[in-house]
């Protein structure tokens, strides 16, 4: 084993985050934790799943991880991977043609200008625009955004790749298109981190998991193990839920 | 939040140091470029707004100043013209600039980017559109009759101390207006008042010499005063107050930044 995979890319110790805290002056608003006890490791080459319910702090948690946003308490340690949020149709602008949206847009997600540029054709090619791509955004179908957005998205490739719960995108044909891409991509050695409510697609793709829960990391383990507390826990309260109805 | 740590180092020790990050500047180019193209797409006649915007709105002042008022007489359009280019100059700089970080939220919360970019395009856009209304203010000076003096060599200083003190001012606006919103509607007023206050219309001369002193400190009073010297009479700007205000703007700036990159990773969450 060489040291790289020894080391984690990031690790989070404790990490907690708030909202509503910044304001200047008067009217501070109390602060809300989103993520309150965060902490866990992400090695090299792994794809981590991370599981919960709604709001349970797991998008402010990718948030966190690319950088956008900083945390309130607890350490968080980044050795100096990029790591990037997959956001589609980043800084799309309707009145430019699709060439000029997807330079924009790759500049944004943190590409060179001729990265970009060296990638449209492969940019055309997977987003099968043809001769579309130097028309007016204004006259693309929204169809035919998605996969504009998405082959621009597809061409990032940071050390660590962030993506929150969508694999395929647009109409039925493409969506198949893109969530196979994406599957590929994920089962390759990129270190990955893969946000779902669904258990099935962290199994399915993950080879660890971590469960969160109201900003509190529950479980960290295998993704069977950490899939079955969550369904546990949501049984128990779906139960719960049921009595407390009819009592 | 004195607990909170970041910590970031290359597993090879390394960091790698930049003055400024390249693809900053990749990405404020073509956000400028972008933005400029897009702006004009939306309308019919595209670019010829951005001079034909200008000379309308100087026109207005034209109409009011010059011929109901009948102020100035020979010499008052000139006059009143480069007083109107650069005050507008001023104006838009510090309006778009201080509301774009703000206006930048959707964005900044989908991917990391560094704060500064979103007034460093501003700055840039409008920048480029003074540059073309610049041009045709130079040219009618020429066609009425202003020639081309000495005092032009002092002119891109005094565009340059300009740009550099709307630049302090407009990143210290785009820092606080996230967090204090409020403040736009003050700021609309304020600059409304700077604009009475800095001799656009009137001349120095109609100002008692007791309140020459506190007229200029104001510093787009001076500045405006510089570039009608320069462009109208072929004087030398005032060189202590040209360079008291680049001081003064450099020292604002340093701060400003400084300021705007502590929050970089805090404004995603204010501006929601």
């Amino acid at each position: 084993m060489t040291a790289t995979e020894i080391i984690p890319l990031l690790s989070l110790d404790r990490v907690g985050l708030a909202f509503g805290q910044g304001r200047l002056g008067f009217g501070r608003a109390t602060p809300f934790w989103v993520l309150k006890d965060v902490s866990f490791d992400l090695r090299h080459g792994e794809t981590l799943g991370v599981i919960g319910r709604n709001a349970a702090g797991k998008s402010t948690l990718l948030r966190l991880l690319a950088g956008i946003i900083t945390h309130d308490r607890g350490v968080l340690t980044n050795h100096g991977y990029t790591a990037v949020l997959l956001s589609l149709q980043t800084g799309f602008v309707p009145h430019l043609t699709g060439r000029q949206n997807a330079i924009l847009s790759g500049l944004l997600l943190g590409l060179r200008r001729r990265e970009i540029e060296s990638r449209m054709e492969h940019i055309i090619e997977f987003s099968e625009l043809g001769g579309f791509i130097d028309q007016p955004l204004t006259t693309y179908s929204s169809g035919m955004r998605a996969r504009l957005g998405f082959s621009v998205a597809y061409q990032l490739d940071p050390d660590i790749l962030l993506i929150d719960e969508t694999l395929g995108v647009g109409d039925e044909e493409f969506k198949v298109k893109s969530a196979n891409a994406m599957r590929e991509r994920i089962r390759s050695d990129k270190t990955i981190v893969l946000v779902s409510h669904n258990a099935g697609t962290i199994r399915e793709l993950c080879d660890r998991a971590i469960w969160i829960e109201e900003g509190v990391t529950r479980l960290v383990g295998s993704v069977e193990d950490v899939a079955a507390a969550y369904h546990a826990e949501l049984n128990r309260r779906k139960v719960d839920h049921v009595s407390g109805v009819r009592a | 939040m004195n607990d909170c740590v970041t910590a970031t180092a290359r597993p090879d020790g390394q960091t790698k140091w930049h003055l400024i990050d390249p693809r900053m500047i990749d990405l404020i180019l073509y956000k400028t470029y972008a933005d400029l193209r897009a702006e004009a797409a939306k309308t019919y006649i595209n670019y010829l707004w951005w001079v034909i915007d200008p000379i309308l709105s100087m026109l207005v002042f034209y109409l009011v100043f010059g011929l109901i008022f009948q102020r100035g007489g020979e010499g008052f359009v000139p006059f009143l013209l480069v007083g109107l280019v650069i005050w507008n100059w001023y104006k838009q700089t510090l309006s778009h600039a201080g509301n774009s970080i703000l206006a930048g939220k959707g964005l900044m919360n989908q991917v990391h980017v560094p704060k500064l970019v979103f007034p460093t395009v501003t700055l840039l856009t409008d920048l480029t559109k003074f540059g073309f209304v610049f041009v045709l203010l130079l040219i009618f000076l020429w066609l009425s009759g202003d020639g081309i003096g000495r005092a032009y060599l002092a002119l891109p200083l005094v565009l340059a101390v300009q740009l550099l003190f709307s630049v302090a001012l407009a990143f210290l606006l785009a820092a606080v207006v996230p967090y204090l919103p409020d403040l736009k509607f003050l700021v609309e007023n304020l600059l409304q008042l700077q604009f009475f206050a800095s001799g656009v219309f009137f001349s120095t001369d109609d100002i008692s010499e007791r309140y020459q002193f506190w007229f200029y400190l104001n510093p787009m009073a001076s500045l405006i005063h510089d570039y009608r010297n320069i462009l109208l009479h072929n004087e030398w700007p005032a060189w202590g107050r040209l360079s008291f205000i680049a001081l003064l703007s450099l020292a604002l700036l340093t701060l400003v930044v400084k300021l705007i990159q502590r929050h970089d990773r805090d404004y995603p969450r204010v501006v929601r």
